[in-house]
C-alpha cells in the first residue's frame, strides 16, 4: 500500500515535471508585412581579406589653426606653431564597434600600429593645408572603425619633457601678445569612428584609407562667431586670463607657471579643456590622463 | 554648439541592448525595431531641427544607404532593409558636431520581433531554475505521500520502540 502510494506520487510528480521541462513560452506569432527571409545571425561589417593596403594617421588642428580663429572674448589668435608628440597610436577593426562613453577598451579581431613615436606640427603649412601627415603603415583590408593614441613627452627641441607646445599672436585692439604655451600632462585617447563630411577607415585590398586624430582648439580659446552662451565658448578659457598673466606684452608659460599664476577657476577650467580637445572629427574619445 | 542629446528610438523593440554615441554631449541610444526613429534633442530639450541623418547599411559603410534632415521636432526614421544584416550606422550632424552610432540588425528579430520583446520582457527559466522547479516537484509529491502513509501506521513509543494500543473504549 505504501509502496504503491510512492509510486503513484512520484508517477505524477514526473507527469508534471515533464510538463514543465517541455513547456515553451508561448509567445504570439508576429504579423508583419515583411517576406520571410533566411534566419540570420548579426553579423559584423566582413572583413575582407586580400591585398594589403595603406593606412595614412593625419593630424588635425582644423582651420582654427590653419587660419587663425578669435577666441570668445575677442582676441584674434594666429598660430605659428602647434607642436604635438605622438605616441604608441593603432587602429583596430572593433566588433561591436567601440562606444568610447561605455569606457573600456576597442574589442579588435585586428589592429595594427600606426606609429610608435613622432611629433607633428599641426599649424604646417598654409591655410588651405589638409591635415597634416603622421604617418602611413601598411594595413590588412577592412573597416577601421577604433582609433588610440597617446601624447607623450617628447625628449628634444621645444618639445623635451612636453607632449603639447602652442606657439602664436593674439591680438586684440591694440593689444598684441606673443606666446608660448607648454603643456606636459601625458594623455591616452580611445576613441571610435570617424564622425564627419566623409568616412575615414575603411580599406579596400590594395588600396588607401585615412584616419584622423582632431583637435578643437575653439574648445581651449572659445569660438567669437558663436554667442557666448553656447558651447564651446560657455567652457572655453578664452584668451583674456592668459593676457592678463603676460610679462612684458609676451606670455612664456608651461603648466607649473599657469597653475601659480592664473586663477583656481581659470586653471581648473584649462585642465578640464586639454583632455576634452581630441576627436575623431567631431566624435568624441575616451580620455585617460596618464600618470607623470 | 549646444550640449546636445540624441535619442534614438526603435518602433517596435527588437533587442533591450541600447548603446550610446557621444559628440559634443551628443547622446544617442536605440531599440531595434523594424523601423528607426531617431530624435535629436538639444540638452536644454530643444529639438535639433533640420539636422544632417546619413545612413549606412552594413554591406556599404561608405555610401549613404539614405539621406534626409531630422523634422521639426528633431525626429529622423527610417526603415532599414532587413535583407541587410550586420550593423547599420547612423550619423546624426549640425553645425560642426554630431554622433555616430551602430545598430546591430538580425532579420529574425525582425521577422519575430513581437514575440522576442516579449520573452525579453518575460524572463525565460533558465535549465537551472527548470531542475529545481522539477526537483521541487518530485520531492513534494514524494513528501505528500510519505506524510500520509506515516498517519495511517502505528505509532511506535520513543522508549520501548514498540507499538503503543489504544485503550479501546
Amino acid at each position: 500500500m505504501k509502496k504503491q502510494q510512492i509510486q503513484r506520487s512520484c508517477l505524477m510528480g514526473f507527469i508534471v515535471a515533464t510538463l514543465i521541462g517541455c513547456s515553451q513560452p508561448q509567445t504570439p506569432t508576429a504579423s508583419t508585412s515583411t517576406s520571410e527571409t533566411p534566419q540570420a545571425q548579426i553579423t559584423p561589417n566582413s572583413t575582407q581579406t586580400g591585398e594589403m593596403g595603406l593606412i595614412q594617421f593625419q593630424a588635425n588642428g582644423e582651420d582654427f589653426v590653419r587660419k587663425g580663429l578669435v577666441s570668445k572674448d575677442g582676441w584674434n589668435i594666429n598660430f605659428d606653431h602647434v607642436y604635438l608628440n605622438f605616441g604608441e597610436a593603432t587602429a583596430y577593426q572593433s566588433d561591436p564597434p567601440y562606444n568610447p562613453e561605455a569606457g573600456g577598451q576597442p574589442i579588435a579581431k585586428t589592429s595594427i600600429s600606426l606609429v610608435i613615436k613622432k611629433t607633428v606640427d599641426l599649424a604646417e603649412g598654409d591655410e588651405n593645408t589638409q591635415a597634416i601627415v603622421i604617418n602611413e603603415v601598411p594595413a590588412p583590408p577592412g573597416k577601421y572603425n577604433a582609433i588610440s593614441w597617446n601624447l607623450n613627452k617628447g625628449t628634444e627641441g621645444i618639445l623635451a619633457g612636453q607632449v603639447m607646445v602652442i606657439e602664436g599672436v593674439a591680438k586684440k585692439g591694440d593689444q598684441q601678445v606673443p606666446f608660448i604655451l607648454k603643456f606636459d600632462q601625458e594623455m591616452q585617447f580611445l576613441c571610435g569612428d570617424y564622425v564627419g563630411e566623409q568616412r575615414k577607415g575603411v580599406l579596400q585590398p590594395g588600396g588607401k584609407a585615412d584616419l584622423e586624430a582632431t583637435f578643437h582648439f575653439d574648445h581651449l580659446f572659445g569660438n567669437g562667431k558663436i554667442p557666448a552662451t553656447e558651447e564651446p565658448n560657455t567652457t572655453a578659457l578664452g584668451f583674456e586670463p592668459l593676457s592678463k598673466i603676460a610679462t612684458n606684452g609676451e606670455l612664456v608659460a608651461d603648466l607649473p607657471t599657469l597653475k601659480q599664476k592664473l586663477s583656481q577657476a581659470d586653471y581648473q577650467t584649462l585642465m578640464n579643456i586639454l583632455p576634452s580637445m581630441a576627436h575623431v572629427g567631431e566624435g568624441h574619445c575616451q580620455e585617460l590622463t596618464l600618470k607623470k | 554648439m549646444k550640449y546636445q542629446c540624441i535619442i534614438v528610438f526603435l518602433l517596435f523593440p527588437i533587442l533591450s541592448v541600447q548603446e550610446r554615441a557621444i559628440a559634443h554631449g551628443a547622446k544617442a541610444e536605440y531599440q531595434l525595431t523594424s523601423a528607426v526613429e531617431i530624435k535629436a534633442l538639444y540638452d536644454s530639450g530643444f529639438p535639433m531641427k533640420k539636422a544632417q541623418v546619413t545612413v549606412y547599411a552594413p554591406d556599404n559603410p561608405t555610401q549613404p544607404w539614405k539621406e534626409g534632415l531630422t523634422d521639426d521636432k528633431g525626429s529622423f526614421t527610417f526603415t532599414p532593409d532587413v535583407k541587410k544584416t550586420g550593423y547599420w550606422e547612423v550619423k546624426v550632424r549640425q553645425a560642426g558636431h554630431g554622433a555616430l552610432i551602430t545598430i546591430p540588425l538580425e532579420s529574425k528579430n525582425v521577422l519575430t520581433e513581437k514575440s522576442t520583446a516579449l520573452t525579453h520582457n518575460k524572463a525565460e527559466l533558465s535549465p537551472l531554475q527548470k531542475g529545481v522547479m522539477i526537483a521541487s516537484v518530485i520531492w513534494g509529491c514524494i513528501g505528500t505521500a510519505l506524510f500520509f502513509q506515516r498517519s495511517k501506521a502505528p505509532r511506535l513509543s520513543p522508549e520501548l520502540d514498540r507499538e503503543i494500543v489504544s485503550p479501546k473504549s
